[in-house]
Order: structure tokens, then sequence, then C-alpha cells
């Protein structure tokens, strides 16, 4: 388990951006301190300082107004926890790079779960110099530390020497440091420093029930996690991915047939495990690994469980196409990783059946359709539960909707229910018209839609559709007509709300067309 | 025996590849013989309403086409200002024209170059019987118009190009309809999706202007005949009040 603190995570951000702004860097800005406020109750305090206000003798949590007349030169920045969040997964996407198991731990920590993975770079002293060479040069503080639990490596990280330790020995290197270093709530660490325990020594060897019933389980419990003697459960920030596939590059590569070329090699390694464990993918995604520490994660899903590194290779050539300029390598990307979320059992088929081939076809176009438009955009026409035209169907995405949509039972209930003709278009929205009917309740004898009078002919109905009264939101009742006017348009029309429901002094129902019939 | 048995296994391997060099036969006589047999299959026909209004009615015959072409799946690539001005497809209202909802595939685009791009894709793969393209206004490029035509060939798909008004530029199209509404009143009551259809451009043969229905029971459009009894029992539902 590796813990990474980046110590100055906010203040970082802020002298990254100011970086490349010359005016700011020549005029000796790295001797101007940097702090960072933010409201706290009523007042404004200090959240986050740099190197240069530490040895002026600043500290977080100092008023603002009190740290101003200390040190007037200080440049106080309002804080931005969004951007230090986003900053932080930024920083956890490109860790991906060490570890699929990856966890932001706000407000500033990550934690990665190397076990398994530090023989990459031949140890994980190695694996160390290699991140905090990386972290370092991209202008961040940082206090690294691996050893066998979460509850030690975050310990040791913020509290102990920034080193590297090999697990095994936790308690050696826990015992000196306080007792904050257990991730404990500020009240119970005051408590056990009121009777004379401070640091994680002084509980290891107590006896544990009288411990537990002063200051509660939670004391031990974290113990016990640091120690390893219980498990403590990482949640990495991303699903983990069962097959992944990756390659490093000597040289980093920046155009679009080199990321389609080495996106192909990928896939047929992908393939060979796919095909072990007679899995198919049903959502890929491409990581690439710029040189400066960006990261592009690109997915794609399909229709089908896929294998074949072929089809793999032209879902991303529409996802790079659609991306266009938006891909950006910028100096080049110097790592790619494929891998896919979402497997699926995937049955071995025989070759050359017409009509599977047909299907295959079918799923072929509509991924790559998908890909390059969204899968949102790619749908098929789902009949729904529902009574109320417009929800009567959804348009799904296409690559998840299979067999028939529910339209066999909808066509059943037509059938019994005698369902009246319905419109081949419909409206997303009903649109209000002007209409003139010759009785309350008949159909209207002229209406008024964008602009246009038509003369109504002919009317068939009304088709009562009542609103969902068991909703607050249900809205009126409606009677639907399918009218055709003087120059042979059809039109299906609804009147919201039913006279006989009226008030006294309310409206008059007001009138919608909702769809266009051929 | 050899040559029979060749001729199966090509039917086995592509099949309706031998249907799909002939014509699409509409079913009447009339419009049969200005197109020469019926509708060219692998090739981009133009569907152009007579004006907004009439969106639905050329949407309408477009679906009927596409649905009478074959029996796999249609793709309807539309620009999305086109779904939202005229309305989406409803499943509920598509087999009154012959299309089961199961075969339709929607497809929205954002741009124009992405209309003609899922067009042409759509149109290369065996898999899709019909394509219809539905775009809102403006020109469109004739070489783009060529590149459907070709890919269509390929694969031997109709291809149908849905316009919201009656177009003036010139066309590489196959052929070009205009279709409105037409009247269809029966017993006071709207009756069968019926049209009125301009042939305003064909490359093969005369023009002509026809009223069609789309008939339910037959399954294609036919002209329709004012000799019917007035309450024809097939249309005459219970649910029917005339107000």
């Amino acid at each position: 388990m590796l813990s990474l603190w980046l110590r100055r995570l906010s203040t970082d951000r802020i002298a990254r951006l100011h970086k490349n702004s010359p005016p700011f860097h020549n005029a000796g800005r790295s001797e101007r301190a940097l702090v960072v406020a933010g409201k706290r109750g009523n007042a404004e305090v200090l959240i986050a300082i740099d190197d240069a206000a530490e040895r002026l003798g600043l500290a977080p949590g100092l008023a603002l107004a009190q740290a101003r007349a200390m040190h007037p030169g200080i440049d106080a920045v309002p804080e931005d926890a969004e951007a230090d969040a986003a900053l932080l997964e930024s920083i956890a996407d490109w860790c991906l790079r060490y570890t699929p198991l990856v966890a932001c731990d706000l407000p500033d920590s990550l934690l990665l779960d190397i076990s398994g993975c530090a023989h990459l770079y031949s140890g994980e002293r190695e694996l160390v110099v290699d991140l905090s060479g990386r972290l370092a040069d991209a202008g961040f503080a940082y206090s690294l530390t691996i050893a066998g639990t979460i509850g030690a490596a975050w310990a040791a990280a913020h509290y102990g020497e920034p080193a590297s330790y090999a697990g095994g020995e936790e308690l050696a290197l826990l015992a000196p440091l306080p007792l904050s270093a257990l991730r404990l709530p500020p009240a119970t660490v005051s408590g056990l420093a009121r009777v004379g325990l401070k640091r994680i020594g002084d509980i290891a060897g107590l006896p544990r029930a009288p411990l537990t019933a002063r200051f509660g389980s939670e004391v031990l419990r974290q113990l016990d996690r640091a120690l390893g003697h219980e498990q403590e459960p990482l949640t990495p920030r991303l699903p983990v991915a069962p097959y992944l596939a990756e390659q490093r590059f000597p040289e980093p590569i920046a155009c679009e047939e080199d990321v389609l070329a080495i996106t192909a090699r990928l896939a047929r390694r992908l393939q060979f495990a796919l095909e072990r464990r007679g899995d198919g993918a049903r959502r890929i995604e491409l990581t690439l690994f710029r040189t400066d520490g960006a990261v592009r994660r690109i997915a794609a899903g399909t229709s089908r469980p896929l294998r074949n590194p072929d089809d793999i290779c032209a879902l991303f050539v529409e996802r790079l196409a659609a991306l266009g300029d938006a891909l950006d390598p910028g100096f080049g990307f110097d790592m790619a990783r494929l891998s896919v979320i979402v497997a699926e059992p995937c049955p071995s088929e025989q070759i050359g059946i017409v009509g599977a081939e047909d299907a295959a076809e079918l799923c072929r176009l509509v991924d790559r359709l998908s890909a390059r438009l969204g899968a949102r955009r790619v749908r098929r026409l789902m009949a729904q539960d529902s009574h109320i035209p417009e929800l009567a169907e959804a348009g799904l995405p296409a690559q998840d909707v299979n067999g028939d949509a529910g339209w066999n039972a909808f066509r059943q209930y037509r059938e019994q229910a005698n369902l009246p003709p319905r419109p081949l278009r419909l409206l997303a929205r009903p649109e209000p018209i002007e209409a003139v009917a010759e009785v309350p309740d008949g159909p209207p004898l002229r209406f008024r839609w964008r602009r246009a009078l038509h003369e109504v002919i002919a009317a068939e109905g009304p088709e009562r559709i009542e609103g969902a009264w068991w909703s607050e939101h249900g809205g009126p009742a409606r009677d639907y007509f399918r009218v055709e006017d003087k120059s042979g348009l059809r039109f299906w029309l609804f009147r919201a709300g039913l006279y006989r429901d009226l008030a006294q002094g309310t409206a008059a129902p007001s009138w919608f067309l909702h769809g266009t019939f051929a | 025996m050899i040559t029979e048995l060749r001729r199966l296994l090509t039917l086995q391997q592509r099949p309706g590849l031998e249907n799909r060099a002939a014509p699409l036969p509409l079913g009447i006589p009339a419009i049969d013989e200005v197109l020469g047999g019926g509708l060219l299959r692998g090739a981009l026909h133009e569907i152009a309403a007579l004006g907004e209004p009439h969106i639905a009615a050329a949407a309408g015959f477009a679906l009927g086409l596409a649905g009478h072409h074959g029996k796999s799946t249609v793709f309807w690539i539309a620009e999305e200002m086109a779904l939202a001005e005229s309305g989406a497809p409803h499943g509920a209202g598509l087999d009154a024209i012959g299309l089961a909802p199961e075969r339709l595939v929607m497809v929205s685009v954002a741009h124009r170059r992405d209309l003609l791009w899922a067009m042409e894709e759509a149109l290369r793969s065996r898999a899709v019987c019909a394509v219809i393209g539905e775009m809102r206004g403006g020109r469109i490029d004739e070489v783009a118009v060529r590149r459907l035509s070709l890919s269509a060939a390929d694969s031997g798909a109709l291809g149908l190009l849905l316009r919201a008004t009656p177009p003036n530029d010139a066309s590489t199209a196959a052929t070009r309809w205009i279709v409105g509404a037409a009247l269809s009143v029966t017993s006071q009551c709207p009756g069968a999706p019926r049209f009125v259809v301009h042939l305003a451009r064909n490359r093969y043969g005369p023009l002509g202007s026809w009223i069609l229905e789309w008939s339910d029971s037959d399954e294609r459009f036919i002209l329709p005949t004012h000799a019917q009894p007035v309450a024809a029992p097939a249309l005459n539902r219970s649910h029917r009040q005339v107000a």
C-alpha cells in the first residue's frame, strides 16, 4: 500500500498556474509567501500555506487579518476546494500508470495499492524513485510511504519520515507517531492526551477493554487496521477492469495512426485473455498517458460481447475521428492501456450462418455509429408501461436493446383495448394552439398552429386519456381528436382538462397539438 | 445439377442478392410502368414534402417504401433540428404504415456532415434494407449525393433522402418525389393515410402525378377507389364517434 500526501496541494496548484507567466516569475515570486484563505465560521483563516509562508512562522488556522498584520507582503488567494479536488483526481488518473487501484483520500492524499505491480518497475524502491521524480518535476511537494496497511502508510506519510518502508514492521514504524496519525477525531485525540496517551506506542500495549469502555471502539479499530489485524477495504476511484493490456513507449507517440496501431496490438493481447475465459467486451476504455501528466480516457461501448481485435479497433477509429483535435497529444503519449471495463460471456459462434452474420453486421454498424456520434444518438424505440402518449415509449441506446422491446405486448394491448390510431410523428412537447370548438366537448372547428390557420373538415374522437391522477404533476385528463383539415393534413389534437371538472370562474381548457399523421 | 447447386450456394451466401438487382415494384401498374418496373434498388431517391406541414406525409411515404422493401432493419437518420420541429417517429403509429417499430433504428445527428456520414455507413451495410435520411433544409452537396448513390449500389439497400421543402437544385438521385397529404375523409372521419405524389424527376423515364393510399390489409400503396361503399366494414371502428 502506498500513501501519497501532497502536502502543498492548494499552493502548488496556484504556483503551477503562474509558473509560465514571466512577470510573476521574474518578480521574485518565490520570495513572496503564498497562502490560501477561506471562511471558517465567521472568520477568514488560512487554509493552506506554502514553504515560504511556513518559514515566516505562519500556520493553517491562523486568521488572515493576523497573518497580514505579521507579514504584510504575503499573497493571499481565496480557496477553491473544487479546483483542488479536480487536481487531485487528475493526479489520481495519472497514478493509474502505476496500478489500477487508486483511491482519492480527500482533501489532499492518494492511496495506491501497488501489491503485485512494483515488479514492473523492478522493485518498490524503483517505483518510488520514478513516482517522486515525476512529482517533483511537476512541481508538487509530497510525502509518500509504502507500508503493509492503509493505516500505517497514511500515518507514516503524514507524520513520519518521508521515506519508503517495507511491510512487516508496522508497529515499530507507528510507535513514535502521534495519535492523530491513526485518523481519529480530534476530540478523541485530545481526550487521550489528557490521560497522558500521546503516541501510538502508548496505547499499543494497553489492556483493550478499559480503553474501549472509555474512548469507544474507534480507537482500537483504527489501531488494528493500521497494524493489519483488521482488513480495511480500499475503494478505488474507478472500477477495476477485469481485463487490461498496456504498453509503455520509450519515445512518446503523437499521431493518430500510431495510437490506432498500438490499440490494435493491445486488442490482440486482450483477445487471448478473453478467449481463455470465454468472455467478450461490452465496454472498452483506451487510456492514454501524456508525457506531461495529463490522461486521456476514451471509452467505447458495444452492442454484443466483442473480442475480435479488428472490431475493437474499428470502434476506436470512430471515437478518435469524433474527438478530432480534442485528443491533443501535446508532446506525445508515453503509455497506453486498453482495458475491458465490462465483460460478458460470449458464446463461440459458428462462422458462416447467414442469419447470425447479418445480426453481427448490424451490431458492427450500430457500434460504429454509437462510437462516433454517442450511444444516446443511436436509438431503438421501446414500448413502455404507460398510457400517457409521451411516456408510452422511449428511445433507448440501440446497443442496449434486444428482442422485441415490448412491442408484442403493446400490439396485444392495442388489440384488446381497440386503441384508435396513433400519429406517425409525435412532438416532444405538445404545442399550444388556438382552437375554436362548436360545442364545448367536441372537436375544434378551426385552429391556429405555428401561425397557420387550419379549417377542420373531419374529426374522430374523443379518445379520453386520463392524466396520472395519482401524482401531483400528473396533469389533467386529455380528450384526443384525430382531425383532418381542408388540405388533407391529419393532426392529433387534445383538449387538456374537461369542462365538467371546471370550477366556477376558471379559464376554459386549453388545446394542444401533439402529433401528425401520415 | 452442378449449376443448380451453384445457384443455391450463391443464394445462401448473399440472401436477396438476386432480388436486389430487380426493381422494387409498388404494385400499381401505372407507376411501375413509368419507373420501368418499379423503384430502383441500390439507389438514392429523394422524397420532398410539398411544404413544411406535409412532412409527416412525406415521412409516411418514405416509411411505406422502406418497410415494403425488405424484412430487415430500417435506419432513420435525422438532423436533431428536424426531430425537434416535426416530431420524432412514434412507434405506436409506425404499424399503420407497414413498419414494425422493432425494425427501426433511429439516429439523430447534430450536423449535416454527420448525417451524410451516418447515411453512407448505414447504406454500405448488408444488414440494412433501407436508410431514410431526413434533412431540415438548405442545399445538399452533389458529390455527397453521388457518394450515397454509390454506397447504396454496393449493398443494394434503398436510400431515401427526406427533405422538408421541394428542392429546385439539380440532383444525381435516381428519382425525386414531391409528396403531400391528400384528403382522405370517408363518412366524415379521417381515413387511411392518403398522399398526393408527384414524380418530379426520373432519370429513366417519364414523370407523373398520382393519389395513393396506404392499404393496411394489402400492406402496400394502392390507388384509392372512390367506388368503395361509404362505410367500409374494415374502417368501421366501434370506438369512433362523430361529433
